[in-house]
C-alpha cells in the first residue's frame, strides 16, 4: 500500500520527535533504532526508509537545528556588524538552535562531524558541515579578508567550531557562558589569522 | 607600545630600590624590562587588550617588588632561588590576565595609591577604570537571550550598541526603557566568575614556594576571603539589593544619590539602574572646579560612607573613582556596590574598640585592639617595632576624626604619611590581619586617595558626630 506524501512527512516528522525524546532520556549510545520506531509507532523495517541509521537520524536533528539557526542569523544581522562580530552572531544563533539537543549531542557530533576520514561518512553531517562553511565564507568575502589560503582558513575554523562545539556538549556553567567566553576568544584569533596584521578585527569600538 | 615604555620608566622611578642589594635600581630595570618585553598574552593575542595588558603590568610590576621585598634581607643563595620563583611566578601572572577580573581589581586598587606614583601616572591608571576592553554587540546580545529570552532593542525603547563605560567585570551601555526613563544598563563579561576562582589559584600556586612563613595560613585565610569578595561582584542580583538598600537612606536635601534599580531589567548578570547625569572625578577635575565646589563634594563623599557605615554597618570596599558621579546638579552619585562589606557582629565591635580607643587617645587600648587585629592575644606578642608601625598608620588613620573644623584631605604631607607607613607595613611583611582590616584599609586608602585627587576638605569630626548619632538604634 502506497502512502500520501502527507503521512509520510507526518511518519518522519513523529520519528524525530521521539527520537529526540529517547536520545534524551537514555543517551545516546544506549537508545536503539527499535526503541525509536517502536515509540512512533512503526516496524523498524519502515523507520529505515526514512533515516538509515540512528547517526542520520540525529544529524538530520542537527542540520535542521542548524538551518534554523542560519535562518536566525540572516534574521539578526544588521549589516553594521564588524567580521569577528558577525562570525560570533552566526555561530551563537546555531548553538541556540542547537541547545535543545545538548543533552544527547556529545556523541552525535563526534562520530558525524569529525575531520578524520572515515568508512561510513554520515552524509548529513558532511552537508552541515558544507553548509556551516559556506556561510562562514560568505561572511569573510563580505569583509574581504584574504590574507590566508582558502583551505587554510577554513581548516583553522572547522577545528576551532569542532573545539567549540566539543566544550558546548559538556559545559556546566550556566547557560553554557564559559562557552561563550570561548567563542569570543575562538573568533577573535580566527580573524586576527586571516587578516594577517590584526589591524582590523572589526570592532567599531574596541579603541 | 610608547605608553608602556613611559610607564615602565615611571615605575622604575617611583619603585623603592633595595640599598643594600641592589642600590642604583639596575637590577630592578632589569625586571622591569623583563616583565615589559615578556608579552602579556592577551596582548600579543588580541589588540583589543592591549589597555587590559598593560594594567596587569603593571600590577606585575608593584606585584614583582613586592615578592622582591620579602627576601630583601635573604642571602644570596635564597635570593636567586627567590628570583627564579619570582619569574615563574610572573609567566603564571601573564596567563591570569587572559580574562577580566581580578587583576583589574587589583589594578584599580594600585591605581588609587597616587602617591606611590606621579600624579600624572595616576591619571593614567584612574583613567583606565573606563577603558576596559569592550563585547562586541553580538556578545552583548547573547547575554540578553540568556537572561531575558529577548533581544536588547526589543526589551528597551532604544538600546545604545557602544559601551558608554567600562565595569571591572564588564561594560555599561545607555538605553531607555519604554516608560521614557533613560537607564544604564550594566552587562557582566560571560564566565567570569571561572576566570577569577581561576586566576586565585593561578595566584595561590605562584605565592606557595614565596610564603612558607608562620604567616601563610593567614596569606590564604585572606586570599580565600579576597574570592569570596570577587565572587560575591559578580552576583548583580545582589548588587540591586544591596544599592536599593543604600537608596533609602538617602533624602533628597542629603545631595546623595544611590540610582533606582529596575528590577524587571536586571538578573544575574545584568544590571539596569537609573541614569544619573554627570562625570566622574577626572572629568570633574579637568573643569578646573573652585575649592568650594571641591569641599562640596568631599563633604558629600565624607557624609556618604559614614551614612553607609553607620546607619548599615556597610565599607564600600571599592572606592574608586568610576563608582562616584560628580552630578551637574551638584549632588553625588554613588553607583556600585558590587564591593560592599557588610561588617559581621565581631568586625564591628573590634572596629569599634579601635575606633574609641583612636578617639580617646587610650594607647594602652589602642595596642589591644591593635593586636586583636593582627591576629595575636596581646600586644606583648607583637615585636615593638610591629606594634609602633601599625599604631602610627592607625593614629593617620584617626587624625581626621580628632580635628576640629576643616580637614584638608589634599595636603601632600598629611598623604603621603600614610602611604609611607603603609609601604613601610608592607616592607616589614607585617600583612597579617582580620579579613576585615584589608577591606578597611582598601576603603580607607581608596577614599583618602579620591579626596586628596581631588583636593577636598570637610569638617570630618562634625559629619562623624552627627552620622554617629544616626547608628542602628542598640549599636554602642
Amino acid at each position: 500500500m502506497r502512502i500520501s506524501e502527507q503521512a509520510k512527512q507526518e511518519n518522519r516528522a513523529r520519528i524525530l520527535e521521539k527520537a529526540a525524546e529517547i536520545f534524551t532520556g537514555k543517551g545516546f549510545d544506549a537508545a536503539t533504532t527499535r526503541d525509536i520506531a517502536l515509540a512512533a509507532g512503526l516496524a523498524a523495517g519502515t523507520m529505515f526508509n526514512y533515516f538509515p541509521s540512528k547517526e542520520t537520524l540525529a544529524m538530520t536533528m542537527v542540520t535542521e537545528a542548524l538551518d534554523q539557526g542560519q535562518s536566525d542569523f540572516r534574521r539578526r544581522r544588521s549589516g553594521k556588524e564588524g567580521l569577528t562580530e558577525e562570525i560570533f552572531l552566526f555561530v551563537a544563533s546555531g548553538l541556540r538552535r542547537l541547545r535543545p539537543l545538548r543533552p544527547f549531542l556529545g556523541p552525535v557530533l563526534e562520530r558525524s562531524l569529525s575531520p578524520f576520514p572515515r568508512k561510513n561518512i554520515c552524509p548529513q553531517g558532511e552537508v552541515a558541515h558544507q553548509k556551516h562553511l559556506a556561510v562562514v565564507q560568505e561572511i569573510i568575502v563580505r569583509h574581504g579578508f584574504t590574507q590566508a589560503p582558502e583551505y587554510v582558513a577554513m581548516t583553522i575554523y572547522w577545528s576551532l567550531y569542532l573545539g567549540i562545539l566539543a566544550f558546548w556538549a559538556n559545559d556546566e556553567s550556566p547557560n553554557q557562558e564559559a562557552t561563550q567566553a570561548l567563542i569570543d576568544y575562538s573568533i577573535r584569533m580566527f580573524v586576527q589569522v586571516i587578516s594577517g596584521t590584526g589591524a582590523n578585527t572589526g570592532e567599531a569600538h574596541a579603541g | 607600545m610608547q605608553a608602556d615604555k613611559i610607564i615602565e620608566k615611571e615605575l622604575l622611578n617611583i619603585l623603592p630600590k633595595n640599598r643594600r642589594t641592589d642600590p642604583t635600581g639596575k637590577r630592578l630595570a632589569e625586571l622591569l624590562t623583563r616583565i615589559a618585553q615578556k608579552k602579556v598574552p592577551v596582548n600579543s593575542f588580541l589588540r583589543i587588550w592591549t589597555l587590559g595588558s598593560l594594567q596587569a603590568k603593571v600590577t606585575a610590576g608593584y606585584f614583582a617588588y613586592w615578592l622582591r621585598s620579602r627576601f630583601s634581607d635573604a642571602g644570596e643563595k635564597q635570593r636567586l632561588k627567590s628570583e627564579a620563583h619570582l619569574a615563574a611566578a610572573l609567566k603564571m601572572f601573564g596567563t591570569m590576565g587572559y580574562l577580566r577580573g581580578a587583576i583589574m581589581k587589583l589594578g584599580q586598587l594600585l591605581a588609587n595609591l597616587p602617591e606611590v606614583v606621579p600624579e600624572e601616572f595616576a591619571d593614567v591608571l584612574a583613567a583606565l577604570h573606563f577603558e576596559a576592553p569592550p563585547m562586541h554587540y553580538a556578545l552583548v546580545r547573547e547575554v540578553f537571550l540568556d537572561e531575558f529570552g529577548r533581544e536588547p532593542e526589543e526589551l528597551f525603547a532604544s538600546f545604545d550598541c557602544q559601551a558608554f563605560a567600562a565595569a571591572s567585570l564588564g561594560q555599561v551601555h545607555r538605553a531607555r526603557l519604554h516608560s521614557g526613563e533613560e537607564v544604564a544598563v550594566k552587562i557582566q563579561y560571560p564566565g567570569i566568575a571561572r576566570t577569577i576562582k581561576a586566576d586565585l589559584r593561578n595566584l595561590r600556586l605562584l605565592l606557595q614556594p614565596l610564603c612558607l612563613t608562620r604567616d601563610w595560613q593567614n596569606t590564604l585565610d585572606n586570599l580565600a576571603d579576597l574570592e569570596q569578595m570577587l565572587l560575591m561582584e559578580t552576583d548583580y542580583e545582589q548588587e540591586a539589593r544591596f544599592g536599593k538598600e543604600a537608596r533609602s537612606i538617602f533624602k533628597a536635601g542629603d545631595r546623595v544619590v544611590v540610582p533606582l534599580v529596575y528590577e524587571k531589567y536586571s538578573t544575574k548578570r545584568v544590571l539596569t539602574t537609573e541614569y544619573l547625569q554627570g562625570c566622574h572625578l577626572n572629568e570633574f577635575l579637568a573643569r578646573n572646579p573652585s575649592q568650594a565646589q571641591r569641599d562640596h563634594f568631599t563633604h558629600l563623599l565624607t557624609v556618604a560612607t559614614f551614612r553607609v557605615f553607620y546607619r548599615l554597618r556597610w565599607l564600600p570596599a571599592d572606592p574608586h573613582p568610576g563608582n562616584f558621579i560628580f552630578m551637574d546638579d551638584g549632588s553625588l552619585g554613588m553607583i556600585d556596590f558590587g564591593c560592599t562589606r557588610v561588617l559581621n557582629d565581631e568586625d564591628w565591635l573590634l572596629s569599634w574598640e579601635s575606633i574609641e580607643a583612636g578617639l580617646d587617645r587610650d594607647q594602652p587600648r589602642m595596642n589591644r585592639a591593635i593586636a586583636k587585629t593582627c591576629l595575636f592575644d596581646d600586644p606583648r606578642e607583637m615585636s615593638a617595632h610591629h606594634l609602633k608601625t601599625i599604631r602610627e598608620g592607625f593614629e593617620w588613620f584617626m587624625e581626621p576624626w580628632l580635628q576640629e573644623g576643616i580637614f584638608d584631605f589634599g595636603d601632600r604631607d598629611f598623604f603621603r604619611r600614610g602611604v609611607d607607613n603603609f609601604a613601610e607595613g608592607v616592607r616589614k611583611k607585617y600583612t597579617r590581619c582580620v579579613a576585615m582590616s584589608l577591606w578597611s584599609n582598601r576603603f580607607t586608602f581608596g577614599g583618602r586617595a579620591f579626596c586628596y585627587r581631588l583636593k577636598g576638605r570637610c569638617e570630618f569630626r562634625k559629619i562623624f558626630l552627627q552620622e554617629y548619632a544616626w547608628r542602628k538604634a542598640g549599636d554602642m
